[in-house]
């Protein structure tokens, strides 16, 4: 709670798939061929912010 | 309508798979998300000379250049040459991967598959615990496609495994998350596929040129996730074509994000369930190339799946037989490849220009993993205990 949750810009995002790979919650799907994170399921981990190539997605790095 | 097979993804894993399915007599149906086969390219589209030999692709359109060989540069720019029989192995030619997708979907049409585009998977099927298929949505509308057996070959991002239960989520340390431009107007004078290692240029990875063409190259980036930022892979290859004069008066044609898993393979088979592919984790941990795997697998594949449908049995016994083929084929390169991954990521900067200083001159002629490995274990005896380990697997390796 108060954690900020990851948060997919669109227009950045290239759809590599690679954060939907690694989510440890399964939060991050397609929608409309692009990443979206479901912010139920988000645990604010950061991994997906740090391995996306082009800094498509943020939130807070702890 | 009920499809003995439906394949979820029309990447190379999912073309050939339908392909050879079909022709052993299976109705096949593959969905594919995207609105065309094989495009946006997320590929380096180096691929082996392996190809040849299995008549998958017809015609030459698909190739954008014939390699004579590769280089491998450590940090320091020591040099070691492959010459193309050797090199030929991992990069024999660079193709148009949009094309070389859609001639690997031709040939599956061809054989009797259908396609369904704008057609994403959403979830399994499921009677009680037997899958019974996929269900879809189209658009914005929702199908139910019921077959005796769902293939993934939905890639990385794939999520048939997990629905069926086979843990597929990567860790970050076994995935390279790339970016990759393609340039046009460099002056790549040679037809050799360039690799650059070290901390400072791709930590746990590497930045490749691949020559597409007279003047045209693919210059991408792979970084081990474990070891990324936000956006570092797309500004470590900045920072590398900015400084290369090759690239000086160039401009970009395409620019692409990736992600390729370095995992070991996952299980492959359930009831009803067969993956391949990247959705396999079939990929060459050390290059990051998965498409030899996917041809080589989707026909294993294919032709398991063909005795399935002939004796109207899916269960895991029965498919096993793609499973144990696979890893014939394949399956102790991969695990072997693994092994060096994990190897060369305790490599500092001083061990690469070391070893590379050591291969320079290695006369690379019917070059085996092992005797590579002994070559230099003899000059640098202290490697053995890092080395030890792989020796094993690689005895037991065919090479
Ligand atoms: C930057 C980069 C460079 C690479 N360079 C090379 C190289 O030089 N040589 C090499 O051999 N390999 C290379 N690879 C690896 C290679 O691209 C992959 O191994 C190969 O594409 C895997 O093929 P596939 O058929 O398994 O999956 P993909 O080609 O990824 O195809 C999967 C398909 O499934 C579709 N899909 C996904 N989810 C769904 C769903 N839910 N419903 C419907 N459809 C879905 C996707 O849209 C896609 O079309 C590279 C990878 C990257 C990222
Ligand atoms: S990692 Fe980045 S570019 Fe790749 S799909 Fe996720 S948000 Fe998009
Ligand atoms: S922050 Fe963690 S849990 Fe949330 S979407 Fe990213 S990887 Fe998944």
């Amino acid at each position: 709670m108060g954690k900020p949750k990851a948060k997919v810009d669109r227009e950045k995002c290239l759809a590599c798939g690679g954060c939907i790979s690694v989510c440890p919650q399964d939060a991050l799907s397609w929608y409309g061929s692009k990443a979206l994170v479901d912010d139920e399921k988000c645990i604010s981990c950061a991994i997906c912010i740090r391995i996306c190539p082009v800094g498509a997605i943020s939130g807070e790095v702890y | 309508m009920k499809y003995d097979v439906v394949v979820v993804g029309a990447g190379p894993a999912g073309c050939v798979t339908a392909r050879f399915a079909a022709e052993n007599g299976a109705k096949v149906l593959i969905i594919e998300r995207r609105s065309e086969v094989g495009v946006p390219v997320l590929c380096g589209e180096g691929i082996s000379r392996k190809i040849d030999e299995w008549d998958m692709l017809e015609g030459d359109r698909w190739i954008a250049g014939r390699m004579d060989g590769a280089r491998i540069y450590s940090p320091d720019g020591t040099m070691v040459k492959l010459s193309a029989d050797l090199a030929g192995n991992e990069t024999g030619y660079v193709v148009y991967r949009d094309i070389f997708d859609q001639e690997l979907a031709r040939r599956a049409v061809k054989a009797g598959v259908k396609i369904m585009m704008n057609t994403m998977a959403i979830g399994l099927l499921k009677d009680n615990d037997k899958i019974t298929g996929v269900k879809a949505k189209q658009f914005d509308e929702e199908v139910d496609i019921e077959a005796d057996l769902v293939v993934g070959t939905d890639g990385v991002e794939s999520k048939i495994g997990q629905w069926a239960g086979i843990e597929t989520r990567l860790n970050p340390k076994d995935l390279e998350t790339c970016a990759q431009y393609t340039l046009t107007n460099v002056e790549c004078t040679d037809a050799y596929c360039d690799f650059y290692l070290g901390r400072e240029i791709a930590p746990g990875g590497y930045i490749w040129v691949f020559p597409k063409g007279k003047d045209t190259a693919n210059v991408g980036i792979g970084i081990l996730a474990s070891l990324s930022e936000s956006g570092m892979a797309k500004q470590l290859l900045d920072r590398f074509i900015a400084n290369d004069p090759r690239f000086k008066n160039s401009e970009p044609i395409r620019f692409l994000a990736g992600a390729a898993p370095v995992a070991n393979p996952v299980e492959t088979v359930r009831d009803n369930l067969i993956l391949v592919g990247d959705a396999a984790r079939h990929v060459d941990a050390i290059t990051g190339g998965g498409l030899t795997c996917c041809l080589e697998g989707g026909k294993i594949a294919g032709e398991t799946i063909g005795k399935a449908v002939e004796e109207q049995d899916f269960s895991k016994e029965m498919l096993s037989a793609y499973e144990t083929g696979w890893k014939e084929a394949f399956g102790k390169k991969l695990k072997r490849n693994y092994l060096v991954k994990e190897i060369m990521l305790d490599f500092d900067d001083k061990t690469l220009n070391m070893l590379a200083d050591s291969l320079k001159d290695y006369k690379f002629e019917g070059i085996s993993t092992l005797r590579l490995i002994k070559a230099l274990v003899l000059k640098h005896p202290t490697l053995l205990m890092k080395l030890r380990h792989l020796m094993k697997v690689s005895k037991e390796a065919k090479e």
